[in-house]
């Protein structure tokens, strides 16, 4: 089965999230980083910095956290459905879903208080064949901007692989 | 360590190590703090039953452990861009370890960038999450 390239471009969909000092410092602790930055707004400043960071792979789970219903923009039409073409059928099939590579590109620091407004699209779905089996692989990004600005603040890529 | 300076490293400067040894307490306080919880991760009955020799460590929380060794040199706010593969499961009891290298030092419109290849890998060197990241120095 090949895969449906007419998938690229498509919308993965649009999150609104805010960044809370609480939720920052547990998954700070949780990646075994216990600098006073991600816990201490004096220390931040101390450090420089305009406002307490998040650890670097925050992004992947800021919807976990600071996603709240009430808050969510309308749905676009497409909304959310890019991915899910293309992952959907391989799944229901048995395919096992793999995580093989992850990207976070700052444009500035993200930090507490923030408001960001994400917008996901399939950056690029292809497959190749490995043995006996065929590894499909879709890359999404997903840039998420300052709500009040628009300005990008941090694009996040996510390559997930499906072996079927 | 001192933290890293952008004139005091040179191509081949090696970023402080962290050493780890993973634990199942590891995954669950992941799990919580990120809301995956997929069982594979934290269920050590389930994980068997689908034919693991135990649970398995989240991708995301070894990139975590791995970013954390790059702030623990440049500081936290100063990675501009870190991007890896994920190339093998990590397991409970293994010891990961963290490599993390300067290939080059660039200025660009009044800023300067410091670019690594950094890898966590357990302790007979199978590399688990391989990759590159972007620093900017105080």
């Amino acid at each position: 089965m090949a895969v449906d390239r007419s998938v690229i471009g498509k919308s993965t969909g649009r999150t609104k999230v805010v960044i809370e000092r609480g939720p920052v410092a547990v998954f700070a602790e949780a990646v075994k980083d216990s600098s006073a930055i991600y816990r201490d707004p004096g220390a931040a400043e101390a450090a420089g910095l305009h406002g307490m960071p998040v650890p670097p792979t925050y992004p992947a789970v800021m919807s976990h956290w600071g996603a709240f219903p009430e808050q969510q923009p309308e749905a676009s039409g497409d909304a959310g459905s890019g991915a899910g073409e293309v992952l959907g059928p391989l799944l229901a099939a048995g395919g096992l879903l793999l995580h093989g590579e992850q990207a976070f590109e700052y444009h500035r620091p993200v930090v507490v208080g923030d408001v960001l407004v994400g917008e996901g699209k399939v950056a690029d779905a292809y497959e190749k064949q490995a043995g006996s089996g065929t590894l499909t692989f879709i890359v999404m990004d997903t840039i998420w901007r300052d709500e009040a600005t628009s300005e990008p603040v941090v694009t996040a890529r996510m390559n997930l692989i499906v072996r079927t | 360590m001192a933290m890293m300076t952008y004139d005091d490293v040179q191509v081949g400067s090696e970023g402080p190590e962290r050493r780890h040894v993973l634990t199942r307490t590891d995954l669950v306080k992941y799990a919580g703090a990120s809301g995956d919880f997929n069982p594979m991760h934290h269920d050590e009955i389930l994980a068997k039953a689908a034919g693991m020799p135990s649970v398995f460590g989240h991708g995301m929380f070894s990139m975590g452990l791995l970013s954390a060794a790059l702030t623990d040199w440049v500081g936290p706010g100063r990675v501009v861009k870190v991007a890896v593969r994920f190339s093998k499961q990590t397991w409970p009891g293994e010891t990961l370890v963290s490599r993390v290298v300067v290939t080059g030092k660039r200025e660009e419109e009044g800023r300067r960038f410091v670019d690594v290849d950094c890898t966590l890998a357990n302790a007979d060197g199978e590399g688990k999450v391989v990759g590159t990241a972007t620093l900017e120095p105080a």
